[in-house]
């Protein structure tokens, strides 16, 4: 820590690392969602064969979408990182837990992004050479996956909105409603618990409830919390220069 | 250098960057977002009860007149009065009453048990004849809109034991105030939510 350090220097990258959230929703709804088929998911109820032919016609639009999900979700890294900067200074007397649940937790958010795009990956590598059982597996086994480590981003949700909430500023870097948001879209996530037990109607993978409303939320949030980081970032400049100039004439006095 | 408090220190050690006295609003309208988006949900789940329905009115009807219609209305009449006192609780509160918001608390927690107690007999009853999630499309929407709103309730339940808790340490007319009254609406959506499920799954197809 530098206490000479200008805001300039300070608050350098924060604004690079809250847009990588944009362009990551962007990159991945076109990459995984679009080229990787995914939006929506190939059907639960899906005989093999039937799932085997779509990766046989379809594996280079699905290796490219699948290239790219992995290439762009790390980018889920730094904007999580944006967000962790503001919350460190949501409430500067209290303990820094929230801050740090949410950086891991968003962090740890890369590996079921990432890792389930390698299954589908793998199955669009030779689609030919593997039985549609095989296929089919490594196709189920990405989304269970994805969808079944909702939790692993349901922590820095929550974390984002009881952080949030404890806000003292008459007007909080977020408000109470994204706050509420963020809690209640981590939470919602909980009807995944049921997918694993349907392959077809509301709570399947290609259900409306457990795909349709469940994503939209996730990218809702994203876009909420972006937002308001990029609000929060001008305010915290003013509040940090202001005590850059408290602070100056009392190091020079005690000097 | 050693002697000079670094900025980032001063800053966060500072009461100037965020603790403004008396500055916090009430919770109130923050929390109504997260109750409309549950609400929504729930709504969209109703939706989607009765488009099943339609399409499979004998099942329905047929595995609806198997759910005990008295163990419901026993649960309807259990949240309904314990959503009176959290209203009583919230009114004491205001007034500045912390015995008697402590007292309505409690009487709210220990009635709203009941519903706990029910809905796992109904539960123990349902699986001990062989009936789950998985029997039919009716018992997958009872057991997940039962299950989820169970949940729900369980959330109240913790924000009940933990308002009363804290208001014997803190003033209930001072920022504990708009937890109370969040807390207070929380627990009247699980009331509603639980008014349109038991008529939707107890009553109709009831014999």
């Amino acid at each position: 820590m530098n206490p000479a350090m200008s805001n300039a220097a300070y608050f350098k990258y924060w604004r690079a690392c809250a847009a990588t959230g944009p362009v990551f929703l962007a990159a991945f709804i076109l990459c995984w969602g679009v080229l990787g088929y995914n939006i929506p998911p190939i059907p639960a109820d899906f005989t093999a064969d039937q799932l085997a032919e779509h990766f046989r016609t379809h594996y280079n639009e699905v290796r490219a979408g699948m290239a790219g999900a992995m290439l762009f979700g790390v980018l889920y890294l730094p904007w999580t990182l944006s967000i962790t900067k503001v919350m460190e200074w949501i409430n500067p007397n209290d303990n820094n837990m929230m801050s740090t649940l949410q950086m891991w937790g968003g962090g740890l958010t890369v590996v079921p992004l990432v890792t389930s795009s390698v299954f589908w990956l793998t199955a669009a590598y030779r689609p030919d050479a593997l039985s549609p059982v095989t296929l089919q597996m490594l196709y189920d086994q990405g989304w269970l996956l994805i969808d079944m480590f909702y939790a692993i981003t349901t922590i820095p949700m929550v974390a984002i909105g009881v952080g949030g909430l404890n806000d003292q500023r008459s007007r909080p870097l977020f408000p109470r409603w994204a706050c509420w948001y963020s809690i209640w879209a981590g939470l919602s996530f909980l009807f995944e618990l049921l997918m694993p037990f349907f392959k077809s109607g509301l709570f399947a993978r290609q259900g409306w409830l457990n795909f349709w409303v469940e994503f939209l939320v996730w990218f809702l949030y994203i876009v909420v919390v972006t937002w308001y980081v990029f609000k929060a970032i001008p305010r915290l400049e003013q509040e940090r220069a202001a005590l850059l100039t408290q602070e100056r004439p009392a190091r020079l006095a005690a000097a | 250098m050693n002697d000079l408090v670094s900025i980032e220190s001063a800053a966060r050690g500072s009461r100037d960057v965020a603790d403004v006295p008396g500055a916090s609003p009430s919770r109130v309208p923050g929390i109504l977002t997260f109750i409309l988006a549950d609400v929504l949900v729930f709504g969209l789940l109703f939706v989607g009860f009765m488009v099943e329905r339609l399409e499979q009115v004998a099942l329905f009807n047929r595995s609806s007149a198997t759910l005990d219609v008295r163990l419901g209305l026993l649960n309807t009449l259990i949240l309904v009065t314990s959503g009176l006192f959290v209203v009583l609780a919230v009114h004491a509160a205001r007034a500045g009453r912390a015995v008697a918001t402590r007292n309505w608390l409690l009487a709210s927690f220990i009635v709203g048990a009941g519903f706990g107690v029910n809905k796992l007999i109904e539960y123990g009853d349902k699986l001990a004849h062989g009936v789950s999630m998985l029997t039919n499309d009716f018992f997958m929407f009872y057991f997940v809109l039962t299950g989820v709103h169970f949940l729900h309730f369980l959330a109240g339940m913790v924000v009940l034991a933990v308002l009363w808790f804290k208001a014997s340490r803190e003033a209930v007319d001072g920022p504990l105030f708009g937890w109370i009254e969040s807390g207070g609406l929380y627990w009247h959506m699980v009331d509603l939510l639980w008014i349109v499920i038991f008529p939707m799954l107890y009553l109709l197809g009831a014999q």
